[in-house]
């Protein structure tokens, strides 16, 4: 067994009920190395999951803690839950592309308005792979998928121009990166910023579906193959012109300039309070 | 006691502070909106917290999420916000999370007209979601004063029940205005049998399924114990199970911890009925009103006529309807839904007298009771009585 999940995960979920050769797994162990490499302890955090692969296979993995929110509502959930906690506590999210992008995409950015202390780390698969690989917002045009038989002709949110990390920049999320399941310290390095910064965090970690977008959107049950595809994506190696670059990386770093959700509003309550009734 | 003259809105906001809610979050809706201006006038200066959500759905999941961290939350709306909250309620259903909700009921169906009053959310409110396997506990406020005490008495419900609590009111109720009493101190409150227990942390487990018990503390989390709560069907411990078993004990304990406990929920007044009158009128919130006095003036005529005001609506109070009587159902809606429920209550027809908008005429209403004790339908709405 894996020494992190021995520290980290409950017996009960281990192994993970994700498929063989999923990708899932490598962001799940990077948010334990961060976890790790922070000193955070079991009852510094509390984790939420959404719904979806990333969702339901890391849900009750963590041996503090632990919610699943309604489909795309988690940040919502996850909103009131900030309210509720003490400041040192974390809330780590992590939810499907589908979830964040899609469903849940307005939650995400009045998430990101409010700066609640919410990290949120997004795996995306390219799309619905757990209800059977159907098309979703960051799956690359031209692809086929099981909703797009004939080719996606659907516009997404990584095309050029169109980046959803500008548009949760814009909304005033405090740091923000991308990164590939399979990178290595760089993208511990990203979520241990995030985890670390009092406000809200995404992490955009785009990982490998070996079982649906694999056979169906690349034609190859070849795990080398599929994992070979998404690395020459971020390389903008593929040659494939309805495939982005991606660049991995820090997005956006602005952690600390905006204060937080719930210290704002406890302060802000409090000093009311002090106002209205001097002698309270 | 402390003496006010305010709408039903002041009232929900008073009786929520009296029974320590600490979180609202809502959405602006005519006519709910002054309760969540109020509540952003009053939680602030209680220690508590007031959050305009994006939209309801994201009202009531904030709520469910702060009650899940352990603060007591509440959230109001109106039908069109209403219909939005089936996902989170669904959610604080089946992880038993407490939360209470008003819903200030105005005429539908979509937006219908903001500022008349309705009752068209009966039997959604007995299925605010989807999926089924579960009871709800649904309470109908019929004055100011009652729009007080029943706001207390949800908040005890829902901690108790661990599972949210609908105040299914109207928007006479709620924007009216009237003359009502609310305790001074925590003593005077308890006098009154007004009290919200106040939340516990459980030590897990988490669920109890196959169990009837109430009284037991939600899932809280933040606080070491390893709570876990979600959508899916849970184990003991809160982890998502498949199993089809798990499920049955799941929906025996959301169905039978309401079921069983039937005496701490059921609600109702009754009036004239003590001689077993041939006409009993049956109703809940606003309308209630008028046919109290329709009876007056029918019993003045030498009618017998009486009439039960619904103060609890779900669990339906079958027991209410046992006795042999022509019952008419007398409600906000056009097309009739509390008469369908006294007609399966009673295994015999009923007969329903709606309007919509506005609260019937007690003339209408004696009308009505007159045709019925000669054995004539009631001619009931209004399409029926005029010639459009």
């Amino acid at each position: 067994m894996d020494r992190l999940a021995v520290k980290y995960l409950r017996p009960r979920k281990t192994p993970s009920t994700a498929c063989s050769g999923c990708g899932l797994g490598q962001v799940h162990k990077k948010i334990l190395l961060a976890i790790e490499q922070l000193g955070l302890g079991i009852n510094d955090i509390v984790w939420g999951t959404g719904i979806g692969c990333s969702g339901r296979q890391t849900f009750n993995t963590w041996k503090g803690d632990n919610f699943a929110g309604t489909h795309g509502r988690v940040y919502a959930l996850a909103t009131g839950l900030r309210l509720a906690l003490p400041e040192d506590k974390k809330i780590i999210l992590t939810v499907g592309d589908g979830d964040a992008f899609g469903i849940g995409l307005s939650h995400l950015l009045h998430c990101a308005r409010r700066n609640a202390g919410i990290t949120v780390i997004v795996a995306d698969n390219f799309g619905y792979q757990s209800t059977g690989g159907q098309y979703g917002y960051t799956t690359p045009q031209s692809r086929v998928t099981d909703s797009s038989p004939y080719g996606l002709t659907d516009p997404n949110w990584l095309q050029n121009g169109l980046d959803i990390l500008n548009l949760l920049r814009d909304a005033g999320a405090g740091f923000l990166a991308r990164h590939l399941s399979f990178e290595g310290q760089n993208a511990v390095e990203s979520i241990k910023r995030a985890i670390g910064n009092k406000g809200f965090s995404l992490v955009h970690i785009i990982y490998p579906c070996v079982t649906h977008f694999g056979e169906i959107s690349l034609k190859t049950g070849d795990r080398e193959a599929i994992f070979r595809w998404f690395e020459n994506l971020f390389d903008g190696r593929s040659g494939d012109p309805g495939t982005p670059a991606f660049k991995s990386g820090i997005f956006h770093d602005a952690v600390g300039a905006r204060p937080e959700f719930s210290a704002a509003l406890k302060a802000w309550t409090s000093s009311l309070r002090q106002k209205e009734n001097p002698r309270a | 006691m402390k003496k006010l003259f305010d709408t039903g809105n002041a009232a929900v906001t008073e009786g929520a502070i009296l029974a320590g809610c600490s979180l609202f979050a809502g959405y602006p809706i005519t006519p709910a909106t002054e309760i969540a201006e109020n509540m952003s006038r009053r939680l602030p200066l209680t220690g508590g917290y007031y959050v305009q959500a994006e939209d309801e759905t994201a009202a009531l999941h904030i709520c469910i999420g702060a009650s899940l961290g352990g603060m007591k939350a509440m959230t109001s709306t109106s039908g069109p916000g209403y219909v939005l909250y089936a996902d989170p309620y669904g959610w604080a259903i089946g992880s038993e999370i407490p939360v209470v909700i008003i819903n200030a009921q105005r005429v539908g169906p979509v937006s219908g007209i903001t500022g008349a009053p309705g009752q068209g959310e009966f039997y959604l409110s007995r299925y605010p979601t989807h999926g089924g396997n579960f009871e709800t506990i649904v309470l109908a406020p019929g004055s100011v004063q009652e729009a007080f005490s029943m706001t207390v008495e949800a908040f005890a419900l829902a901690e108790r029940f661990r599972t949210p609590v609908t105040i299914l009111a109207d928007q006479l109720v709620t924007d009216g205005w009237e003359s009502f009493e609310i305790p001074e101190n925590a003593e005077e409150a308890l006098s009154l049998g007004l009290y919200a227990p106040a939340r516990r942390v459980h030590q897990g487990p988490c669920f109890y399924p196959a169990s009837d018990h109430i009284d037991l503390p939600p899932v809280v989390l933040g606080r070491g114990t390893g709570g876990a709560c979600s959508d899916w069907t849970p184990t003991e411990e809160g982890y998502d199970t498949e199993d089809a078993a798990a499920h049955m004990r799941h929906a025996y304990r959301l169905i039978h911890k309401i079921r069983r406990h039937r005496e701490i929920i059921d609600r109702q007044e009754s009036y004239m009925l003590e001689d077993n009158p041939k006409i009993v009128l049956v109703s809940y919130g606003s309308p209630s009103r008028v046919a109290r006095s329709a009876v007056k003036a029918a019993r003045e005529r030498g009618l017998s006529a009486g009439c039960i005001r619904l103060k609890s609506l779900w669990p339906f109070q079958d027991q209410l309807f046992r006795r042999k009587a022509v019952y008419m159902a007398v409600e906000l809606n056009a097309e009739g839904q509390l008469v369908r429920e006294i007609e399966r209550a009673s295994h015999a027809p009923a007969h329903f007298f709606g309007t919509c908008g506005e609260l019937p005429a007690a003339s209408a209403l004696l009308e009505a009771i007159a045709r019925l004790s000669r054995g004539l339908p009631p001619e009931s709405l209004r399409w029926e009585r005029e010639a459009w």
